[in-house]
């Protein structure tokens, strides 16, 4: 058991240094009522608001970024870089790994010679 | 596209979504002359809708796949813990297998030894006797209870002298072979003399008490083979006679008279202390 201790404070360390991770509840894309408010605006008759001109710009500025902040928020995502199919697959292959070697870990343990 | 990463297919949507949002947003803009039908207005927020439908269920199926990707990551951990222990179970295997040789060999060399031991059995007791007079003979300076009248001496005997190379090296200057010369030369009881000699070594300390008490006559020393018939002999005066034909020269001890000053401060019993030989 101590060596199984020891074992995960060697393996810690690299899920540390991955700080850059963002988790899919953190996300935040929301770009459709941005271009919502942006038609409105353009849509907004000239002689109500004088400044709907410059409003727009800096909404059509603000979509702009929201698209940015997207792809660099999709980016940061973890567990996507396979699709579904895949990532099932590779999980089945882990298992059964595992359960390969804790057999084998088993079978030589319980020997007895 | 079905082997396309989420990573990528989320990225083609939001690309898409940005070509989308920018038409329409444009055609908001344009002059009215050069406005888009509202056919294909509505098909275009359509497919803005559609868009955001997509990358909400591409969203969606990241959320899934970061749990699955959790499950791997504690499979990793798992992995790497049992890759681990295997290591260390190999790693103890290897050392028991080692320290196993090391064992089996020491052990085969035991058998072999036991093989060997059991081939020539010898006597325990016969082995400590021997050990015992050769520690008593062959020593450089006489034991401290030593009195005279002691048979014991600190030199090898002339029996000794016969049964070690020397002696034999005798045989071999008369001319005879080796071991095989020994054996056919017998003497005058009709036994050979490997086992008369066998015999000497074996009743020593017979021979021993004989002539220390005076039984062993200088006739029965003579019955010895060899001693009369090699090249190089010994006289009952203890000087080394070298026969050549007929004739015989006489080699001078050099330290004759200093040997045997010395042999008469060691016993005070004639018979056996005039010559180194006469034991």
């Amino acid at each position: 058991m101590e060596t199984t201790a020891e074992i995960k404070q060697e393996v810690q360390p690299p899920q540390v240094v991955q700080q850059n991770i963002l988790k899919i509840a953190d996300l935040d894309i929301e770009i459709l009522p941005t271009i919502y408010e942006i038609i409105r605006c353009v849509e907004k008759d000239p002689a109500e608001n004088r400044n709907s001109s410059a409003e727009c710009s800096q909404k059509i500025l603000e979509l702009k970024k929201r698209f940015d902040l997207a792809r660099s928020q999709i980016k940061q995502l973890t567990g996507i870089d396979f699709n579904k199919e895949e990532q099932l697959q590779k999980r089945e292959q882990l298992k059964s790994q595992l359960k390969l070697k804790q057999e084998l870990i088993a079978k030589y343990k319980n020997k007895q010679f | 596209m079905s082997h396309k990463s989420t990573r990528e297919k989320l990225l083609a949507v939001v690309d898409d979504y940005e070509i989308v949002s920018k038409e329409l947003i444009e055609n908001a803009l344009a002059p009215k002359h050069q406005k888009i039908s509202s056919a294909e207005h509505t098909a275009l927020v359509e497919l803005l809708v559609s868009k955001d439908e997509e990358l909400k269920k591409l969203l969606a199926l990241a959320a899934e796949q970061e749990t699955v990707e959790e499950t791997i990551n504690e499979l990793r951990v798992n992995v790497d813990i049992q890759d681990s222990e295997i290591q260390k179970l190999q790693r103890q295997l290897k050392e028991a297998e080692q320290i196993l040789a090391t064992a089996i060999f020491q052990a085969r060399q035991k058998l072999a030894s036991i093989a060997k031991a059991n081939q020539r059995p010898v006597n325990s007791e016969e082995l400590i006797k021997y050990a015992h007079r050769i520690s008593a003979a062959d020593a450089v300076c006489a034991p401290l209870n030593w009195m005279p009248g002691d048979i014991r001496r600190p030199y090898p005997t002339d029996i000794e002298m016969r049964m070690g190379l020397l002696g034999k090296s005798e045989l071999n200057l008369n001319g005879s072979t080796g071991i095989s010369a020994l054996n056919n030369m017998t003497t005058p009881g009709g036994s050979s003399i490997l086992a008369g000699l066998q015999q000497h070594g074996n009743n020593l300390g017979e021979v021993h008490r004989t002539a220390s008490t005076g039984g062993l006559s200088s006739s029965e020393y003579n019955d010895i083979p060899n001693s009369t018939h090699n090249q190089f002999s010994w006289n009952q005066m203890g000087d080394l006679h070298m026969s050549m034909g007929s004739s015989s020269v006489s080699l001078d001890n050099r330290h004759k008279d200093t040997s045997q000053d010395d042999v008469e401060v060691m016993s005070t019993d004639s018979s056996s202390s005039s010559s180194s030989d006469s034991q």
